[in-house]
């Protein structure tokens, strides 16, 4: 019933909304304490949130890179020491920056979403 | 039944399906591929390894006996393919996106849209095979300027078009067990090793296009297209060309053989699927897999097997590091250091490779050129067979060998299997041997010497002033050097070519007339064989007044064959009388100034001939003089004296001394005066004698005889008048 263009386009967009998404949800999980990365992937998959781990290692390798993150070998029972991934002072900070953006995003999304307009909200928004 | 193999993964023993460790392998190369470009790539891969490995003991643990196909897929399904990365559009396009902010070319194609630059053939725009359209894609430019550009480089890419053709991936995505295109020799639908059946085959193109790619050379031939010359910088215009040379088109034969060495034979149904690109089973490649790990041990330290090596290293050498709590940066640092030392290491190997490859070519194509004139230098029989042997064996085959390993490399194809390789070294070994019978029976041709005779050359005129040494007119000499040959071609007979080897010695004589003396050596296999040659030697010299004409060479004919005959020519010149060797024709003669024209060993050789050696070493008091052409000499008793520069060209614009010309006119000045003085005189003489004829009338007779004189002496000072006006104008 759509063209196939106009099916692209949305799955373009969508992509493009879960880009910014993920990123942000992997680092609270990381932030709430040391992890392994295939308890991110389970934790997200909890949530309803889908992404591979081909796709984790990357991104935790670029965030480590760029000073977010940090990791540490730690011994298991069985077989050879695995890398856990904790989150830097810095990391933090930027967590904390992401996570006020995502508040006020989440707030502007809601009330222009919602179908009547909201004056609680409004004011929510004017005194944030 | 399954083959069971133990592989040691990321630190872990895994019991794993031959099958399935297959499937890993290229999952883990695809993934290589994918993570191309990544910062940080190996990082990357090696954690997915990892956790890999670890999914596989987990799998292990719960009783399964061994990894076994089905569980690589699941593992791999959980990870995720490269496909379904890209499918998924995560994070790796959004990196990309900040590296590239504002990057609007988000053309169609999967592959661009990944962010991450890389060379595909271009499907989708192809005129051929879409190399063409993929660099322009890569370059971002216009596919009709590189489409332009390659067409006029054509003569040298279209082989290097082939190879891109076969080395870089369409731009369909890799996948484990995906439609995989192979080139294979097509046996079933040969005509003489299957080659261009099985390049039909893989390009989708009709068989007759291929085999008239590879006839058209010889068709050239035919029709005699040598115009294209591609050894034009060469100084030889009758060079035979290299390409369209003999009878079948060497080029294209050449690459036909390559072809043939390199392709396997599509021998079993699976190999004839993937020679056309049909999905290929994963039981199928089996049997490669066995030859595989049978080779492994040879192929890691056999020379160059990087490519390989590195793919199954990551995977089956576990790296010991991994055991120790500090692996980071030390393992870091260890393994990048190796890789710059392998780099560095293959660098310089490559290098040496294509060089010997590019040395090994040359003197093959030089050799093979020379061909026509081995009948003027080799016994018929063995040693004509030996010098072919060497130039096909010792040459021509390490360089097929040499290409058709790289094109292997290149193209990705396992190594050529044990007949072929024992077959190339038995060859080789052949050319070896054909080398050296060669060189030994060639050295014993032109072992022995004949023992020097001189000659008496009989001049018509001995006792000229001034002797010229000249090339006999409108005969293009070559440069003289020892072995030089003049292309026989020039001179329209290809039964005799003509070889100078002549020295000139410059000596004072004794008597008050010039003599010239010829000796003609040659060598041979005995000392008779020797002097037969030498007799046979004509080397004519023709006078002509002052003028001696050389001949244009010494003449080698396939029954007195080349065996380094020389003549040294011995020029007594007398006191007091000049001589010139002028450069007319040629650009350099060996001239010896009394000097020692023979080496050393010729001469301990012939001491038996105690005259001529004294006379040869006869001391010179100028040794340092060096001889300079075209310049006349006088020979005095203390040696030679330069007198004056004569050029080809007898203009006035020759660059004659201004102190000559100086000279010149004050000599001619000199005259001048002279000549007044004496008008002078006979007009005074004139006046007087006109007076005393009016006195004395009857003298008459006298004045008109002095009147003559007087105007024979007016019209050669209008001469001088003019030549001075002319030199000092």
């Amino acid at each position: 019933m759509w063209d196939k263009e106009i099916i692209m386009d949305i799955q373009n967009t969508q992509s493009q909304m879960r880009k910014g998404v993920l990123e942000f949800c992997i680092l609270s999980i990381i932030q709430k304490g040391e992890v392994y990365p295939s308890d991110i992937v389970e934790q997200m998959k909890a949530a309803n949130l889908h992404i591979l781990e081909g796709t984790l290692y990357p991104l935790l390798t670029r965030l480590k890179n760029a000073g977010l993150l940090n990791y540490r070998w730690v011994e298991s029972v069985s077989g050879p020491p695995r890398k856990y991934f904790v989150m830097t002072e810095e990391g933090k900070e930027a967590y904390n920056v992401l996570h006020k953006t995502w508040n006020e995003m989440a707030i502007a999304v809601e009330t222009i979403i919602s179908p009547k307009v909201n004056p609680i909200v409004n004011e929510a928004e004017v005194a944030l | 039944m399954k083959k069971v193999i133990n592989i040691n993964f990321q630190g872990r023993i895994l019991p794993i399906e031959e099958v399935a460790y297959e499937n890993l392998k290229q999952y883990i190369e695809s993934l290589r591929t994918y993570f191309e470009q990544e910062e940080g790539k190996d990082e990357i891969i090696n954690d997915i390894e990892c956790r890999v490995a670890e999914l596989c003991e987990d799998r292990l643990k719960k009783d399964a006996v061994c990894i076994t196909e089905e569980d690589i897929n699941l593992i791999v399904a959980s990870i995720g393919r490269p496909a379904d990365f890209e499918a998924q559009d995560g994070f790796e396009a959004n990196t990309s996106h900040h590296s590239s902010a504002g990057d609007s070319f988000t053309n169609t194609t999967e592959n661009t849209s990944t962010g991450v630059k890389r060379l595909y053939r271009d499907e989708q725009n192809k005129v051929l095979g879409g190399v063409c359209a993929g660099i322009a894609n890569y370059l971002q430019l216009d596919p009709l300027l590189v489409r332009i550009l390659w067409i006029l480089l054509f003569g040298i890419s279209f082989l290097a078009y082939l190879l891109l053709w076969i080395a870089v991936p369409s731009s369909s995505v890799k996948e484990v067990g995906g439609i995989r295109k192979r080139l294979f020799r097509d046996i079933d639908h040969k005509v003489i090793g299957g080659v261009c059946a099985g390049l039909s085959k893989y390009f989708g193109v009709k068989v007759i296009i291929i085999r008239l790619l590879f006839l058209i050379p010889s068709i050239a031939v035919t029709f005699n297209w040598n115009h294209f010359h591609l050894f034009q910088f060469w100084d030889f215009d009758d060079f035979p060309n290299f390409i369209g040379m003999t009878f079948f088109g060497p080029g294209a034969l050449f690459i036909y053989i390559v072809l043939w060495l390199v392709l396997p034979e599509a021998r079993t149904s699976a190999d004839k699927l993937e020679m056309i690109g049909e999905k290929v089973d994963i039981n199928s490649i089996k049997n490669t897999i066995q030859t595989d790990m049978e080779g492994f041990g040879k192929r890691a330290q056999a020379w160059g097997s990087s490519f390989d090596k590195k793919q199954t290293s990551n995977v089956n050498d576990a790296n010991n590091h991994t055991m120790s709590q500090n692996k980071g940066c030390m393992y870091y640092f260890g393994r990048t250091f190796t890789i710059v030392l392998k780099a560095f290491v293959y660098f310089i190997l490559g290098i040496i490779t294509i060089s010997i490859l590019a040395a090994l070519f040359g003197i093959g194509v030089a050799t093979t050129s020379l061909l026509p004139l081995k009948k003027f230098i080799l016994e018929d029989g063995l040693q004509t067979w030996a010098f072919i042997g060497s130039i096909l064996f010792f040459i021509w085959v390490p360089v097929v060998a040499i290409v058709a390993s790289i094109v292997r490399k290149l193209a990705g194809y396992k190594k050529a299997n044990i007949w072929v390789r024992s077959s190339f070294i038995a060859l080789w070994t052949l050319g070896w041997i054909c080398l050296f019978y060669f060189g030994s029976s060639l050295g014993h041709s032109f072992s022995k010497h004949n023992q020097p005779e001189e000659e008496q050359v009989q001049l018509s005129n001995a006792k000229l002033d001034y002797l010229e040494l000249t090339a006999t007119p409108k005969m293009k000499y070559y440069e003289d050097k020892w072995f030089q040959i003049t292309p026989f071609n020039n001179y329209g007979d290809e039964d005799t070519l003509f070889v100078r080897n002549l020295r000139v010695r410059i000596v004072q004589s004794k008597t008050d007339s010039f003599e010239i003396k010829v000796v003609k050596l040659s060598n041979g296999k005995t000392v008779q064989e020797a002097k037969t040659l030498a007799n046979n030697i004509n080397f004519n010299f023709t006078q002509q007044d002052s003028v001696l004409y050389l001949d244009r060479g010494i003449g080698i004919s396939t029954k007195n064959k080349f065996r380094n005959q020389h003549i040294i020519m011995t020029i007594a010149v007398p006191v007091g009388k000049r001589f010139l060797i002028s450069n007319k024709g040629w650009s350099q003669t060996n001239v010896s100034i009394g000097g020692r024209g023979m080496r050393s060993e010729t001469i301990d050789r012939i001491t038996d001939d105690n005259d001529w050696y004294d006379e040869w070493n006869e001391p010179w008091d100028s040794e340092s003089f060096s001889y300079e052409q075209g310049v006349e000499y006088k020979m005095t008793t203390a040696g030679l004296e330069k007198i004056r520069r004569v050029n080809g060209k007898e203009d006035e614009d020759d660059e004659e001394d201004a102190d000559d010309i100086e000279q010149k006119l004050q000599k001619l000045k000199e005259e001048r005066l002279q000549l007044e003085q004496d008008l002078e005189k006979s007009k005074s003489e004139k006046v007087e004698k006109a007076a005393e004829e009016r006195k004395d009338k009857k003298v008459t007779a006298p004045v008109k005889g002095e009147l003559s004189t007087v105007k024979s002496v007016a019209s050669k000072f209008a001469d001088i008048q003019w030549v001075l006006d002319r030199f000092s104008y």
